[in-house]
This record gives structure tokens, sequence and C-alpha cells, in this order.
């Protein structure tokens, strides 16, 4: 591979690659606005300027300047070279690119950062991007010197509202042009451009239209200063506060790498945020992923509840669990189903496979019914887990819930023990549950299920507990527990296992290490130990403040 | 000054200050004169009987909590929220404070203004501001951090002693009710608002630019 030099480092690069991108996968930072690995390069905010040594035989392109010579107190004619952005400069085999060991960039990365920051209102207190803004990170390590200009600052307007999820304050906004090119190169719709120039310059949408779309959020997250804002977590919280957990996003088969960050004194999830993964999701998610976190906290089972007779009735999960193991005593070999989740964790279908082959039943599929998938990210299965839950049966036979069905109206099944209550079958269809004696549902989320329940156990969300999903493409990955479960939820891996041995099974999980270090032997394809996340090393994004939250 | 040293001369130590007995005698000599002095003041009719009256001007006596000593006027009291001239409370919701309070007894829930406040876009403000004085350790790190002068405990009171724990939490009503030591519910500091000449904010089509 070739290499240039930079500052007194070697930088491998690819043919074809900026000096800044070789830089950023060897995670230097070169500091910079405009410039975004997933994005194309507008070299517009000139922060990430370098020096450029002439080759061999080059002569050195100079400028002439003023020089304020304080002991003469006049200026002086001075020369500098002339400076590169490294976005947007190739770089090339043996060259030799000076960033923080020359003081024109220092001097250069000084005056840019004082010229953006101009007509800034530095309304830090106020603005939600405080404490992860470019502006204040370069600011302590770039300028540090008071503003010099006295005039009044350009005001433009505040508070414009985007669409329904972004609110636009003109007056932060330093035109780096990134959710432009969000917008035209992500969601392929140009819905903002820039108007006027210079100091006047601001975002604007394109005329008639809002900004709408699947990946309006991607503007916000791209956002290097405090412009663009979302209006779902607008003024909520300060990021400071927040704790970032390496998560899955539970909407969709793709699977895409996201941090939840969480409050953990409020123990409460604010927010989700895309987590690089090159394989995955790249730097990107979808709206309807980004606003996971609200919908895994929402509709959720938090108590035990038993049927009687037309009613239900809340008690302890203990009490539950014997009713069930009760219930389930009765039912003669080879009359119970077992009804694995494609919205469960791995892990959780992995112990409920176990607790089947036990008691030799045979196995079933519930999951979302599809939903409009794009060609971007959104996979057309809603559910984040399919291949896994199919890849723990073994090469067992999985039925599908319409498969269950039948097999009840048949009169084949005396009992049903299920993980999930979604349900990608009609809801009509689903009364003919009502003649299974016994059907004990272990789930996070209210569905469609839930009401056929004659014992509903409360399990743990994806968000309450570890586990992995195994995306569309195979890849298995992992996700950690950002909060503690809601009301009496236990992990649902627990609950088959504690169910299992209330009814005199061999499953002896108590740890979900335990369960981990099962499913590595049996099915070692779905272990996201193995599958190293592709993860590069990204100065843009990575979170300022250091994940503690880490229950393994 | 540097390079000036002055060297003091360590005070020599007599037989009678080694022994104590000495010192100890002059010490009760004086609690003894002014037992006396006091004594006979009173009897002579000088100065009021501070059993009696132990209010009374002339009494060296301070009986609290009827008499009080003087505060400084950096004291730091119970908090207030400072109010702008129209009322409404200085405080823009930033968690500056919350943030800064190493106890965690302040709980702010920001807002935004309604459209077509002149504020809306400039400023939040909070929904709720509940500080819990029996957490808060009375350290004024809320102060410090406040970017908008919107909290002080210049109010020269302790927190009343209440007979339900509820009662400690103070919400923003109570905040905002409570007086500085000079009888103020405002701050000295001026602050301009949205549309000030000098505010930070006016917006495009008015700044004249």
């Amino acid at each position: 591979m070739p290499t240039f030099k930079l500052d007194d480092r070697e930088i491998p690069f690819e043919k074809g690659e900026t000096i800044i991108q070789a830089a950023y996968r060897q995670g230097i930072e070169i500091p910079h606005y405009c410039w975004h690995p997933g994005l194309s390069i507008a070299a517009n905010c000139r922060m990430c300027l370098v020096e450029i040594e002439p080759g061999p035989g080059q002569r050195a392109m100079m400028l002439d300047v003023l020089k304020w010579d304080a002991a003469r107190n006049d200026y002086v004619v001075d020369r500098k070279p002339k400076l590169q952005p490294a976005c947007q400069q190739m770089a090339s085999e043996g060259m030799v690119v000076r960033s923080e060991n020359s003081h024109f960039v220092k001097d250069a990365r000084a005056h840019v950062q004082e010229f953006l920051l101009l007509n800034h209102p530095v309304d830090c207190p106020i603005c939600d991007q405080a404490g992860e803004c470019k502006l204040q990170d370069y600011y302590m390590s770039e300028q540090r010197t008071p503003k010099r200009m006295l005039d009044e600052p350009v005001h433009k307007p505040k508070g414009v509202v985007f669409g329904d999820t972004i609110v636009y304050d003109a007056e932060r906004c330093i035109a780096c042009t990134r959710c432009i090119r969000v917008c035209d190169e992500l969601a392929g719709d140009h819905m903002l451009d820039l108007r006027e120039r210079g100091n006047k310059n601001e975002i604007v949408t394109a005329p008639g239209r809002k900004l709408e779309g699947d990946y309006t959020l991607m503007t916000e997250h791209v956002c290097p200063v405090g412009a663009l804002t979302s209006s779902h977590f607008r003024f909520k919280a300060r990021v400071w506060t927040l704790t970032p957990v390496k998560s899955i996003c539970p909407g969709c088969a793709t699977g895409c790498n996201m941090f939840v960050d969480v409050d953990t004194r409020e123990q409460r999830a604010y927010r989700n945020r895309p987590r690089d993964n090159e394989a995955v999701n790249k730097f990107w998610m979808c709206d309807d992923g980004m606003m996971s976190y609200q919908r895994e906290t929402e509709r959720r089972v938090l108590k035990a509840s038993v049927r009687k007779d037309a009613s239900r009735e809340e008690t302890t999960v203990e009490a539950a669990i014997e009713r069930a193991a009760a219930g389930l005593k009765g039912v003669q070999k080879g009359w119970l189903a077992v009804l694995l989740c494609a919205q469960s964790s791995t892990e959780d279908n992995f112990v409920m496979v176990e607790f089947a082959r036990q008691l030799g039943a045979p196995l079933y599929l519930t999951a979302k019914a599809p939903w409009k998938g794009d060609d971007i990210l959104r996979n057309v299965d809603q559910n984040p887990n399919r291949a896994g839950a199919v890849a723990v049966a073994n090469n067992a036979k999985v039925g599908s819930l319409k498969d269950l069905l039948h097999a009840v109206s048949a009169g084949q099944v005396q009992a049903v023990v299920g993980l999930g209550a979604c349900a990608d079958a009609e809801a009509d269809t689903l009364a003919v549950l009502s003649r299974v004696s016994e059907v004990v549902l272990i789930a996070a989320h209210e569905g469609p299920l839930a009401a056929k329940a004659s014992v509903l156990l409360p399990a743990a969300s994806s968000f309450e507990s570890n586990g992995s999903f195994m995306n569309v493409k195979g890849i298995a990955q992992e996700f950690r527990k950002a909060l503690p479960p809601k009301g009496d939820a236990v992990p649902a891996w627990d609950l088959v296992a504690q169910l299992g041995r209330a009814m005199e099974l061999d499953l002896k999980y108590r740890k979900f290490k335990e369960v981990r270090a099962a499913l590595a032997v049996l099915t070692p394809a779905a272990n996201p130990e193995r599958a190293p996340v592709v993860e590069p090393t990204t100065p843009a994004i990575t979170p300022t403040t250091p994940s503690t939250v880490t229950n393994p | 000054m540097p390079g000036k040293t002055k060297v003091l001369k360590k005070p020599s130590r007599t037989i009678s200050d080694q022994s104590y007995v000495v010192e100890v005698m002059k010490g009760l000599g004086v609690t003894l004169k002014h037992f006396f002095q006091g004594t006979a003041q009173m009897v002579s009719g000088n100065v009021p009987d501070a059993v009696k009256n132990p209010l009374a001007e002339g009494i060296a006596t301070i009986s609290y909590p009827e008499q009080k000593r003087p505060y400084a006027e950096r004291w730091r009291g119970v908090h207030r929220l400072t109010h702008r001239d129209d009322g409404s409370p200085r405080c823009v919701a930033c968690l500056c404070c919350s943030t800064a309070c190493p106890a965690q007894c302040i709980y702010i829930k920001p807002g935004e203004y309604p459209e077509g406040d002149a504020r809306r876009g400039y400023e939040r403000y909070p929904v709720e501001f509940v500080i819990d004085e029996l957490r808060c350790i009375f350290c004024g790190f809320c102060v410090e951090a406040c970017p908008c002068d919107a909290i002080r405990m210049d109010t020269g009171v302790h927190v009343t002693a209440f007979e339900v724990k509820s009662d400690f939490v103070y919400d923003k009503d109570k905040l905002m009710s409570i007086v500085s030591q000079h009888g103020t519910q405002n701050s000295e500091n001026t602050r301009h608002e949205p549309g000030d000449a000098g505010h930070p904010g006016i917006d495009r089509l008015h700044g004249g630019h």
C-alpha cells in the first residue's frame, strides 16, 4: 500500500483517497466541518487546510501576505505557503503533509474558526448541540481567543420549522451543506438548498416543499453545529447527562447499528443515534429507526396476568409461571406447539427451541407483517431477527403462524407456548386460538396475540436486556442492556428457563453468559461474538462521553 | 515583595507560661472581672436585666432566633428565581444549574415559547423548576453556573422547618415568590429582550442588514 507522511506519521492510503479520508481511517482527525465520510466533498468550510510540501524539483506555491509586526507597530510584507484542503486533495505516494506541525495551518484554523464564530449567537446554554458541537470543540483546540468584532452580528431567522421532524436556526448555521448533501445523496430528494451568499447565507427548503421522507433526522445527525435540531429531542435533555449504549435497531431486518442515549439518573432513553458500521448501515438510520426508542417503551406488558373467565387478572410472575406449568403438564406429548418470534432476540429464541426440543414440540414462527421498505436501508421485513430465530432451530422445521392456525383448526394442538405477541396473520383468523386450552405467551409488548393468552408473562424489551439479532444478511449483532427492565419484566430467555424448570425440564440457564455460551456451541453461526462489527474509528461521530453502562 | 523576608522572633516561654496554672488564673480573672462588672451594672440599673428583658438594647447576648446577626451580602440562603421586567422568570432552562448541582436537587423541564411569542426560537423557558431544599447542600454552584443570573441565593433566609417532607420541595411559583434581602424580585444585572436594541436576535427583516 502506498503511503504519505502526515506530520510525523506514515499514513497508508488507497489510490483515489483524499488526505483527510486516509487519516480518518487511521483514527487521526484533521479538523473539519463540511467533510463527512459518508458524503461527497464540498470543501467549503476551509477548516481542514493543510500545508503540503512541494514535490522534488517543484517550486513551493507561496503567497505574499502582510504580517503584523508588533515591534515596528506596522504591517510588513511576508510570504506564506498556499494551504490545501485535506478533504479535497488526493493523497499521493511520498507526499509530505503538515497539519499539527505547521504554524501556518494552526494559524489558518484559528482564523477560520474566528470567522465562523463572527456572527454566531453563542447561545450554547440553550443549544441542544452544546456538548457535542464542533464549534465548541474546535474553539477549545484551535482558537481560544476572544471575539474581536464589535459590530452587531448579522441576524437571521430562528426556529424555522422545516418539517415535522426538524427545526432550523439560521444564526447557528455555518452553511457547511452537509444536510443538503444528505438529502441529495442519501434520501435522493433535493429538499434543502442554500439561499443568499456570504454571511446572509442560510438553508431553506425547496419552494413549496417541506423536509419529509424517511431520512429527515439524518440531516440533524450530520449537522456539526446546533443549526438543525430534531423536534423530538429539542430542549429535552443535555447531551452530557446522556450515556450511549451500543444497541441494534429493532425496527427491521437491516439491523442498523445504533447508540441508545440514556439518562442514567432518570433511567430513560432520550434518543437513538446511528453507530457507524461499514457492513450494515454505514453512517445512517431511517426516521422510524431513530424513533424506535419511543416505540420500545410504549404498549409494554408490565405485569404477569392470567385469564379468568372473560377478564384478565394480574398476578406475580412466579404465580403465573406455576399456573402455566400446571396447565401445560396436563397436555399430552405431541399436542404442544412452540411459537418462536422474529421480534425477540436470538438468545430468547434459542432457549425456547431448547424448551421445544425437550418436549418434542413442533416449532412455529410469528412475526410482524411486512411493511414498505426501500432500497436505501429499510428492509421489507419489519422483524429484526427472523434469520436468528430460524438459525437457532438448527434445521428443524419452522412453520409460520398460519401453519399453526391450520394445525389448531385441524385439532392437532392442545397448548401453545409462545414468544412475543405480534402476528403476521389476519386478526380474525386468530380466533381459532380460543380452541386451544392453554396459550402461554412471553411478550414485551402488547400485540394481537396477547388477548388470546391464558397466561401472559412480562418480558424485557430489547432495550432492557442483552442479546443479539441476526440481520437479513446473516450478520449476528449484539445489543447491550440500556435500561433496567420496567415493571415486573424479566428477560424472555429467563422466563422460558423458569417455566421449563417448573415443568421439570433440564433448562439450567440462570445467567445470560450461560445462554450465550450454549448458543456459541450449538449454533455458532448465530453467535454475535463471531462476527466482529466493522467499525471504522470515526472522529466525526463517535460519542464524546465514554460508555459506562455495560451489563454483560 | 520578592526577595524581602521579615524574620519574626519566636516569643520566649517563661516558667509561668510553661506551667499553665498562672495563665489559667489570668484567664479566669478576665471572666470574673466581666461577671462582677456586669452584675454591678445591672444592680445599679445602668443596663437592663438580661433575664427579665432579654431583647432590650445594650445586652451583649443575641437571643436567637428572635434576634439575628445580619448576614453578609454573599451569604447563601434559600434560592429564589429572579424576574424579568414583565414578571416572567429570567431562567432559560439551560440546565446548567442542575448539571452543576452536586446534590442533584434541581429538576427542570424545559419548554418552547408558544407560536407568536417574541422569545420563540431565541430562548426556552422552564415549564417546571423544582428544588428539593432538603437535598440541597447550599454550595452555591447553581448560582455560579447560571449564565442568566436567574437563580440567586441572596435571600438571607434559612429554609423554614416544615413538618412534611414534600413541603421542602420548592416549585417554580414558590421560588419566584421569594425576595432578596433587599426585597427585590429582579436582579441588578440588566437584560435585553428579543426586539430590544442590542439584543442579539432581531431577525433579518427588522435588523437592517
